[in-house]
């Protein structure tokens, strides 16, 4: 329990930290605070002097910073973040929008990523120290070096220009996705055939898989049965970082592809100053990660014992 | 330190014998690179061959990265310039030769700073535990729940983009993961029998965390560096491709795979070869990083 407690104190107060820095954007940034703040109340760029006076006293940004910030939490947390500079229009939908966009790529190129990585990944250690082992191994490495912005337009260059099987750019269907997720499951991929080979090699060796050999289960029944199962623990705790960091870390690819989603949108607010977006944008992506590797923390503490004890003694 | 200098010294010098023999073997196997795994000759090998690139780049470049020539706009491979022109009829492989040294420059000062910053904050909390440690070690449970990414466009949103701002950005999150690795190797090491000797010996703790625990904890902290460095030149080029990093009129590797990008159809190599330096670059180091953990796995 005191491991839970913990958890959620670091929850809650990553969340304080982080929503205080952002309430703050708008004082950090050059420029007049309360215009920019009333800009994005009033849906109006071009106050005069006149009224900013007037409206400064109305939106009571005259009041103590520390007032100001538990008025904007308060109206953050309803969802109420004011009106995009650019859009022109108000924020929620535009943030609903993109994340559902990010998460379904996200979750698309970690699915594929695993459908490679797991197959890999296990016949690596069954055949650990052989050739096969030494190729898979070297290989999948290898593609951690690989940057997304180079290998998106490889990508791009091959199967949009020279063959024109698949679209370069957009987001319109299926087909347009398939580019996108192959160049950001490349990194997972590597991670993954990593931790499923170690963790496969780990169980392979581990007196339950002898035992049931001894007991005569083939050496396929043996892996189906008692393997894979065991060796997916770390595979599926390494599943949910990744599901958090591309949240945030799919920015490059959006970008290059044109699909609508967070990293575009936050990559778009800075561009263009676009100060209410981004804060709702952030404040966002960074309650979402936390939220997962919290829950993920939590229930990997529930199913397996021996972390469970040792987070609580700790 | 006064149990190395002095007639002392020699007196106890002779119990200990077995682990100073394993100490200077070890440290001369470090030297001889008939005992390294291929990966690592590989990767240092390739490694040395770009920085040594990078270093000479001044001499050595065969044009000026700068001279235009607009008659010889986005030419193919020639004797003049092996890698063609770009869009402004610029040298490619001057560009990449003079770009090269801002990616791999502020890729090993942010990683240099991270490294030596998260190493020593790591040892304290080892050390000293308590509030501290407990201070340290949540901060960076908040700090890793960020995306680099967006930490960087963060910064950037404030401070404006260049190239100190990208060299914070990068610092900040980076140096958590040496904080927890020095702090978890230290306190593993701290349960040794060779610890309890020196402790019993009544050396200080300073003495033992200088002369025991870090030159112990060396070698993962540096295969973890190795692995980074790696990240850190993709992250830059990232930032850069996305004009949020270096900016004009430098150019580093990313920024100018981005300029080729318009161009890619009729020129490929403008994307291609940037893309290819960090590639090598990355592979060389992160290669590095596996041979020098092949060789501590082999060795326990």
């Amino acid at each position: 329990m005191t491991f839970l407690v913990r958890r959620l104190i670091v929850l809650v107060s990553t969340l304080v930290t982080v929503s205080f820095v952002v309430f703050l954007i708008p004082y950090l940034t050059p420029g007049d605070p309360a215009r920019k703040i009333l800009r994005a109340r009033v849906n109006d760029p071009n106050l005069d002097a006149e009224s900013v006076a007037r409206l400064r006293t109305q939106y009571g940004l005259d009041r103590p910073l520390l007032v100001q910030y538990a008025d904007w939490l308060l109206h953050a947390v309803t969802g109420d973040l004011g009106i995009s500079y650019t859009a022109r229009s108000p924020i929620p939908p535009m943030i609903v929008g993109a994340i559902q966009v990010t998460v379904l790529l996200t979750a698309a190129a970690l699915i594929f990523a695993l459908a490679i990585a797991l197959p890999l990944g296990s016949i690596a250690a069954m055949k650990r120290g052989r050739p096969t082992d030494t190729v898979i191994t070297t290989v999948t490495q290898g593609f951690v070096a690989i940057p997304e912005y180079w290998m998106a337009p490889l990508l791009v260059l091959a199967f949009a220009v020279h063959l024109r099987v698949l679209p370069s750019a957009g987001w319109t269907g299926v087909a347009s996705m398939v580019l996108p997720c192959l160049t950001l499951a490349m990194r997972p991929i590597s991670y993954f055939t990593q931790v499923t080979r170690a963790s496969m090699a780990d169980v392979l060796d581990s007196p339950h898989i002898i035992g049931s050999r001894a007991r005569g289960l083939s050496y396929r029944q043996t892996i189906w049965r008692h393997g894979i199962r065991n060796a997916l623990i770390p595979v599926v705790t390494l599943f949910s970082v990744w599901l958090g960091g591309l949240l945030g870390g799919s920015v490059v690819v959006e970008v290059i592809f044109g699909i609508p989603g967070m990293g575009r949108l936050v990559y778009d607010a800075v561009l263009n100053s676009d100060i209410p977006v981004l804060q709702a944008a952030i404040m966002c992506i960074v309650t979402l990660t936390v939220a997962i590797s919290t829950v993920t923390d939590v229930v990997y503490t529930v199913i397996n014992p021996t972390v469970r004890s040792a987070n609580v003694s700790s | 330190m006064s149990l190395l200098d002095g007639t002392r010294t020699s007196a106890l010098d002779s119990a200990p014998a077995p682990v100073r023999v394993a100490r200077s073997a070890r440290g001369r196997r470090w030297i001889d690179i008939r005992t390294w795994p291929a990966s690592l000759v590989i990767g240092a090998l390739l490694f040395v061959v770009v920085v040594l690139t990078l270093i000479l780049t001044p001499w050595i470049a065969p044009h000026d990265p700068a001279a235009q020539t607009l008659s010889a706009r986005l030419t193919g491979s020639s004797g003049t310039h092996p890698l063609g022109t770009d869009q402004l009829g610029r040298d490619v492989l001057s560009r990449l030769m003079d770009g090269g040294r801002f990616s791999v420059s502020i890729a090993a000062l942010t990683l240099a700073i991270s490294a030596v910053v998260g190493t020593l904050l790591g040892l304290v909390c080892a050390r000293r535990r308590g509030a501290f440690d407990e201070f340290i070690m949540r901060l960076t449970d908040v700090l890793l729940a960020f995306p680099e990414m967006i930490v960087a466009m963060f910064l950037v949103a404030i401070l404006g983009a260049s190239q100190s701002t990208l060299v914070l950005a990068l610092v900040l999150g980076g140096w958590t993961p040496f904080a927890r690795l020095a702090r978890g190797v230290a306190i593993e090491i701290d349960s040794r029998d060779y610890i309890e000797a020196a402790k019993s010996l009544g050396c200080s703790k300073r003495f033992i965390m200088m002369r025991h625990v870090l030159p112990n904890a060396l070698s993962p902290l540096m295969a973890h560096a190795a692995l980074r460095f790696g990240h850190k030149l993709i992250t830059v080029g990232a930032l850069s491709f996305l004009g949020l990093g270096v900016q004009p009129p430098d150019a580093d590797w990313g920024s100018m795979l981005a300029d080729g990008l318009p161009y890619m159809s009729r020129s490929p190599g403008l994307v291609i070869y940037p893309g290819l330096a960090i590639f090598v670059t990355a592979l060389s180091v992160t290669l590095m990083g596996q041979g020098i953990n092949v060789r501590r796995n082999r060795r326990t």
